[in-house]
């Protein structure tokens, strides 16, 4: 060990490696919230957009075509986001690179997982929770 | 069953509760009033005011709904239970991590997830034929506490004014128009289909087709006060032209009193200023506080189907109306005397 900025104290943090790992760990502490954040998006959406459409434009009993493929289009590319999402935090989670599914070292290497693991099954929750409150669009025909 | 269980019970129930002079008599009490209602609820399974003996369309989509849901929450629970006790108690052994897992993943995540959804893909729709729109005749129907206010019109735009009672006509959609005078209630014939909030200010919607003909109960579902128990109606589903033929007297005023006592109880009416609060076409009551009483005699029950229409029960009614229904918007008029009251009876129960 010749490197002058380790030599003096090998268990000394490096500031440049544990800036740039906290900077990586905070970015995807913030990651596993957005799937829950979508779903409740989607979720206070269909609702609001539901109530101000039937009340405003749609005259009761009227169809409600225009509204419900909206709503398909929306909760679609949702989805498709969550997905990516889950996709992603899976990769993170490197569940079949070591088969390791308990991450709890304090160290960097399993905070990362930790963190894709939590977002992983969030996003799992969160897909099948906008699954659901899109289905009564497909089903509800009506304002009524 | 004529009369309703929960009449019976409560017909019942402070003569056998009287003489409690220690504490034997209490518990006998409590336990013959327990015995009374759990007779009252197993009645209920057949009775007029039973979700699981539907009398018209829309409540015969819940029952089958409630029917198969029970059923597949029963398969569920012996297949779980059944499962358990497998593990437990018939082959205890240990299970590989993966075995664990997948059962953890397959059972407790993707079945649960893809039953749901059948079910929800399944009930889901059966909302919207509860929601199509009626045949033509509409009722619109006012929670008051604690009582309903019914007013039938029909797609000529002709109107007649009734209370605590709603008539069908049976293989007809009829539109209920629903709203609630000032806290809310819910709006709930069990026989006939699913129940719907009454909110003040508000408008709300729903139809329902009766099957038959017969005579059915419906209930407020929304607690709303003092008596909201005691907030009951009648419901009798009639062939078509029948209902047509009552509807038709139902719009027109009231006859006059025929006996001698009854035209003394209509001289009572008049004279203590019942008509301040009540309608009786055709006389110069027309006060809107309480229920229109033109056709009273012709109801099925008075006081939210608290009691029946006879001339000793309205004359009970009118003399002892807050130790019948407390906190009800009457006043009691506990003055008159025996005779009078009768009189007042033979008035109303007249009032054909
Ligand atoms: C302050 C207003 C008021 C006055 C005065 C009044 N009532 Fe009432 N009455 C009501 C209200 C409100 C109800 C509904 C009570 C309930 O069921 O909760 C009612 C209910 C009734 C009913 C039952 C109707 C039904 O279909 O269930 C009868 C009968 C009746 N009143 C008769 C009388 C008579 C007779 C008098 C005069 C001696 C009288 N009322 C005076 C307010 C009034
Ligand atoms: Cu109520």
């Amino acid at each position: 060990m010749t490197d002058p900025a380790r030599s003096h104290d090998a268990t000394s943090p490096r500031p440049d490696e544990d800036r740039q790992a906290f900077a990586e760990a905070s970015e995807s502490l913030w990651r596993i919230t957005f799937g829950p954040a979508l779903w409740a998006l989607h979720f206070a959406g269909s609702y609001g957009v539901a109530a101000i459409w039937c009340a405003k434009v749609a005259a009761k009993g009227q169809d409600i075509a225009p509204l419900r493929l909206g709503f398909a289009v929306v909760t679609l590319a949702v989805l498709a986001a969550i997905g990516w999402l889950g996709w992603r935090s899976w990769r993170q989670w490197d569940y079949l690179g070591d088969r390791d599914y308990e991450n709890a070292g304090a160290n960097h290497e399993d905070r990362h997982q930790f963190l894709g693991h939590a977002a992983f099954l969030l996003s799992i929750v969160s897909f099948v929770g906008v699954v659901y409150t899109g289905l009564p669009v497909v089903f509800v025909q009506a304002c009524r | 069953m004529h009369g309703g269980a929960e009449r019976d019970v409560m017909a019942v129930m402070p003569v056998a509760c009287m003489p409690q002079t220690n504490r034997q008599t209490a518990a006998a009490c409590r336990r013959a009033a327990g015995c009374l209602a759990m007779l009252a609820l197993l009645g209920a399974c057949e009775g007029r005011q039973a979700v699981l003996n539907p009398a018209g369309q829309d409540a015969a989509v819940i029952a089958r709904l409630f029917l198969g849901m029970l059923t597949g929450a029963v398969i569920l629970w012996l297949l779980v239970a059944g499962l358990f006790l497998y593990v437990t108690v018939f082959r205890v052994s240990h299970m590989p991590r993966r075995w664990a897992e997948s059962l953890i993943v397959g059972g407790g995540v993707l079945f649960p997830t893809f039953v749901l959804a059948g079910l929800l893909s399944y009930s889901l729709p059966l909302m919207s034929s509860q929601r199509t729109g009626g045949d033509g005749l509409v009722v619109h129907v006012r929670g008051e506490q604690w009582w309903w206010r019914v007013t039938y019109e029909t797609p000529q735009g002709n109107r007649a004014v009734s209370a605590n009672e709603v008539r069908l006509p049976a293989g007809r959609r009829t539109e209920f128009r629903l709203t609630a005078d000032k806290v809310i209630h819910s709006f709930w014939i069990p026989a006939l289909g699913g129940k719907t909030d009454m909110i003040p200010g508000r408008e709300t919607v729903m139809t329902l087709e009766p099957a038959e003909t017969g005579l059915f109960r419906g209930q407020c579902a929304e607690f709303c006060g003092a008596s909201h128990a005691l907030m009951a109606f009648e419901v009798e589903t009639m062939a078509p032209d029948l209902f047509d033929e009552w509807l038709r007297h139902a719009a027109s005023d009231a006859v006059p009193p025929a006996t001698e006592a009854a035209r003394r109880g209509a001289g009572i009416f008049a004279a203590e200023g019942c008509g301040a609060c009540h309608t009786v076409r055709g006389t110069p009551a027309l006060g809107r506080v309480g229920p229109d009483l033109t056709h009273v005699g012709s109801r099925h029950s008075i006081g939210a189907a608290l009691l029946p229409v006879t001339a000793a029960d309205l004359a009970l009614w009118v003399g002892r109306t807050g130790h019948l229904k407390p906190d009800v918007e009457m006043p009691q008029y506990d003055h008159l005397l025996p005779d009078a009251l009768l009189d007042l009876g033979r008035y109303l129960e007249g009032l054909k």
